[in-house]
């Protein structure tokens, strides 16, 4: 990465190329950023960053107590109530955490963007990525749980990139929405709090999609239900997802990714300005 | 060609203020619904034009709320203008508070390589630098110590230190001139001048007028976001000073 070494402001934005290339002349600061996510929130813990991997499966085992044990008859899976649920948190946390994370990376920045020049979405992109590497550390404990149960790691496991790139691009698109929003609202990030709760709850993290009834339909609207099912399609029933789902998981990441990258450029010159 | 390293023509900028502005979500809607939002464009600079060559220093005076720290940020690349249009050709060093990166978690060491990265510079060249600037800030031993454990002196010290290691092209510099203890304020003043004597530009704002007096080659003076008047220190200072009383 190179410091500015020529600035003139007469210099068109060009949406969404601007933000593409900050992104790659900025890698070295990203790379600083998401480090520093990843290890500032646990400093003064005594399980230090092992949080990271402990946070997901104490979720799961929570929920495995309470739906696995106690209704386990109304949860029928038909598969390793574990996998299912583990895999479901682990992905759903990587959106609603990197949602929370991200719609609240360019105010939690302003000290700095308000005094020195740095593209804001990059502080965006860093949060969303935390996240991403958060889930990544949680696909080991997942991985060790099929390998002792017996049902093995299948060779669909090498698609695994697929949904969990998509659910970036999803997660750095509706973020930077989110984080334009709260520069000039402070409680759309409260909003976006309870929303992300909300889809968590309505997507089938731990309760299986047969028990919505007649509601099935509106389950799998929700283009979230895809990422879910396809994540766990290959990464350990060993099946290759439907067509359909590929095209809703990647075409409604790219679309958001879009939308998100190119309304945060239309609207960057007042952002920190508001700041 | 043109070889000014800050050119700055016709600069204005303006915050935008809702009317009766929301501060949440909520009262936003509600308000949008009853039609009561106006967008209100407070014009902070207007029309502000001049230019830095290299080795000068370029002050800024006026009093509060005349726009100063808006026309350096705009000049920093931080705000971008209005209208009008701003070259800065070069490497800039931003001073304008400085350490407002800095992670109270993160240790000396690691808030070095993350400032001067977020200053533009490459993580791997501040890893190799930081010695250097701890030597420099004299907090050698702290490197290993969280900076919220560091007093503010402390943490002006390394500021100063990071954002003056390189050697810039042009050097933005807000009421920094006060930084820490007498000897550590006579090191900073020492390099600065090094640093322009090397051919830098420097913008530099300030209340102090006698240090006006003292640096600078030109004085821009500001009022209510217009420049009233460009010329020799003494005599801007001059009837600046008679304006005040």
């Amino acid at each position: 990465m190179k410091a500015t070494t020529h600035y003139d402001s007469a210099q068109i934005r060009r949406p969404l190329l601007t933000e593409f290339s900050n992104f790659w002349s900025y890698r070295g600061l990203l790379r600083l950023l998401v480090t520093r996510d990843l290890t500032v929130r646990y400093k003064r813990s005594i399980l230090g960053v092992w949080w990271t991997l402990l946070n997901p499966l104490l979720t799961t085992g929570i929920m495995w107590l309470v739906f696995g044990q106690l209704f386990k008859n109304r949860f029928a899976t038909g598969e390793p109530y574990v996998l299912y649920l583990l895999a479901g948190v682990l992905l759903m946390t990587f959106f609603s955490q990197g949602m929370i994370s991200t719609g609240a990376a360019i105010t939690n920045a302003s000290g700095i963007l308000s005094k020195v020049y740095v593209p804001a979405e990059v502080f965006s992109l860093s949060t969303a990525v935390a996240a991403g590497v958060n889930f990544v550390i949680g696909l080991v404990p997942l991985l060790i749980i099929q390998l002792t149960s017996g049902v093995g790691i299948p060779w669909t496991a090498l698609l695994v990139p697929i949904p969990a790139l998509a659910m970036l691009g999803l997660v750095t698109g509706l973020g930077l929405l989110v984080a334009s929003a709260a520069v000039y609202f402070y409680d759309i990030l409260d909003i976006t709090r309870v929303l992300v709760q909300l889809v968590y709850y309505l997507t089938p993290v731990f309760w299986p999609v047969s028990i919505a009834g007649r509601f099935e339909p509106w389950v799998k609207a929700n283009p979230l239900f895809s990422y879910v099912d396809m994540f766990r399609n290959v990464a350990y029933r060993g099946v290759l997802p439907p067509l359909w789902e590929l095209v809703v998981v990647v075409g409604s990441s790219l679309v958001i990714l879009a939308f998100g990258v190119w309304v945060f450029s239309k609207g960057w010159k007042n952002l920190v300005g508001s700041l | 060609m043109n070889e000014v390293p800050v050119h700055v023509s016709d600069v204005s900028l303006a915050y935008r203020l809702a009317r009766n502005r929301a501060g949440t979500f909520k009262e936003f809607a509600i308000q949008m619904l009853r039609r009561q939002v106006t967008i209100e464009k407070l014009w902070a600079v207007q029309h502000a034009s001049f230019e830095v060559k290299r080795g000068e220093v370029f002050a800024l005076i006026g009093p509060n709320g005349a726009g100063k720290t808006t026309l350096m940020k705009v000049v920093a690349r931080v705000l971008p203008p209005t209208d009008g249009r701003v070259i800065v050709r070069g490497t800039l060093a931003p001073m304008i508070s400085l350490g407002a990166g800095f992670n109270p978690e993160l240790t000396g060491y690691e808030n070095i390589v993350l400032y001067g990265t977020l200053l533009g510079r490459d993580p791997r060249d501040m890893r190799q630098s930081a010695d250097r600037i701890a030597d420099w800030a004299g907090l050698n031993e702290f490197m290993d110590v969280p900076v919220r454990a560091y007093s503010s002196g402390m943490l002006a010290r390394l500021g100063f230190a990071i954002a003056s290691d390189i050697d810039p092209d042009v050097l933005v510099v807000d009421e920094v001139l006060a930084v820490g203890d007498e000897a550590f304020q006579r090191k900073s003043f020492d390099r600065m001048m090094a640093m322009m004597n090397s051919g830098t530009a420097v913008l530099l704002v300030t209340h102090q007028l006698d240090k006006v007096l003292e640096m600078a080659d030109r004085v821009l003076w500001l009022d209510k976001g217009r420049v009233k008047m460009i010329g020799e220190p003494k005599e801007v200072v001059g009837l600046y000073r008679e304006s005040v009383g």
